[in-house]
């Protein structure tokens, strides 16, 4: 349906309205990759792919990455152009909403880290600072729809 | 040296079945007409970007004292809202929502319906009402209220198919809305009730 669904990581149960994450995604990726300088690097795919995280690490790559995404991308995001930038806002509102979600799972330790997730997102973040802000800013944004794909 | 305009009032959000609209009351300047622009805010705009504000392109400058920002409330979380005025050079203060909105709040109303006896068939046929809405439907032979039988619609299509009737009693349908993104479901609708006669549609 169009809507929120819910989404089960271990014990941590959160509700997400991923088609409308994805809707204003859609509305701007083309927008938002043509922006992007550097064709030959992911942020979140490299040197490995978010598919390769152990189901019992998930809950807490998906609380750092929507951390990641609300802390450092979006704010790093804004463009000329208004409707991109309202499209923008729209995400990280959705994100910041189910980054509480995830927190409040990680406060009731239902959210726990492992080593190899630790290991994932510090080379995510590693891959981040390699670019200057914008651009690690813009293309992770513009690599949105590679998080949604693997959350869903 | 020109008057400042005054800040636009009374500024309020009108939100039903998840369509939210700011209006505002008209500044009035005799002779000239008054230009309106608006602006939001959502809670990652406060906490994250400097409490930036982000402006709504379809109601910049309008004459209008209504704004349709369901296109930007697209996150439950609580948003800012502000309207300014403008007459040529001459600009108002931001006149800004007195409070949060926050689309959680928005008043659900009950979805129309008709039902419809196609024959042994039970149908009943469900008001669009965009992508964010789900359907319960609620159905039963009159007087066996102890059973009732319910089926969830996730997407309206066309008419839905409830049940095959017996001839003879009555059945009663009704229906409510249901908003994944706020957790939230309208009152139910009023009951209809259809029996099945033969091949004809009979209407009660």
């Amino acid at each position: 349906t169009a809507g929120n669904k819910i989404f089960h990581f271990g014990s941590c149960r959160i509700s997400m309205s991923v088609t409308e994450i994805r809707s204003g995604f859609t509305a701007i990726k083309a927008n938002i990759q043509a922006r992007d300088p550097v064709r030959t690097l992911s942020i979140l795919s490299y040197p490995h792919s978010l598919h390769k995280v152990k189901s019992s690490d998930r809950c807490c790559i998906t609380h750092h990455l929507f951390n990641f995404y609300v802390d450092k991308v979006f704010k790093h995001c804004k463009t000329e152009d208004s409707y991109v930038n309202r499209k923008i806002s729209s995400i990280a509102n959705s994100f910041l909403s189910v980054k509480r979600k995830l927190g409040q799972c990680h406060e009731q330790k239902k959210c726990m880290c492992g080593q190899e997730s630790t290991e994932k997102f510090n080379q995510i973040l590693a891959n981040y600072e390699g670019l200057n802000v914008t651009s690690a800013a813009i293309k992770s944004l513009g690599e949105l729809d590679i998080l949604l794909d693997w959350v869903e | 040296e020109d008057a400042l305009l005054p800040a636009p009032q009374n500024i309020s959000i009108l939100s039903t079945n998840m369509k939210h609209f700011l209006t505002w009351s008209p500044v009035i300047v005799q002779g000239e007409t008054v230009r309106y622009s608006v602006e939001f805010q959502g809670e990652y705009e406060r906490e994250y970007v400097n409490e930036s504000w982000i402006p709504i392109c379809e109601c910049s400058l309008i004459a209008a004292t209504v704004c349709n920002i369901t296109e930007d409330i697209s996150a439950t979380v609580a948003y800012n809202l502000r309207v300014r005025a403008d007459i040529g050079a001459r600009r108002s203060e931001w006149g800004t929502l007195k409070g949060f909105f926050n689309r959680i709040t928005t008043s659900l109303t009950p979805p129309l319906m008709k039902v419809i006896a196609d024959g042994y068939h039970l149908l009943v046929e469900l008001e669009d009402m965009g992508p964010a809405f789900q359907f319960c439907v609620l159905y039963w032979k009159k007087g066996q209220e102890s059973r009732v039988q319910q089926k969830v619609v996730k997407e309206v299509s066309s008419v839905i198919h409830l049940d095959t009737m017996e001839a003879g009693p009555d059945y009663c349908v009704k229906a409510q809305t249901y908003v994944e993104a706020i957790n939230r479901s309208s009152s139910f609708s009023q009951t209809q009730c259809v029996r099945a006669q033969g091949g004809r549609s009979m209407w009660l």
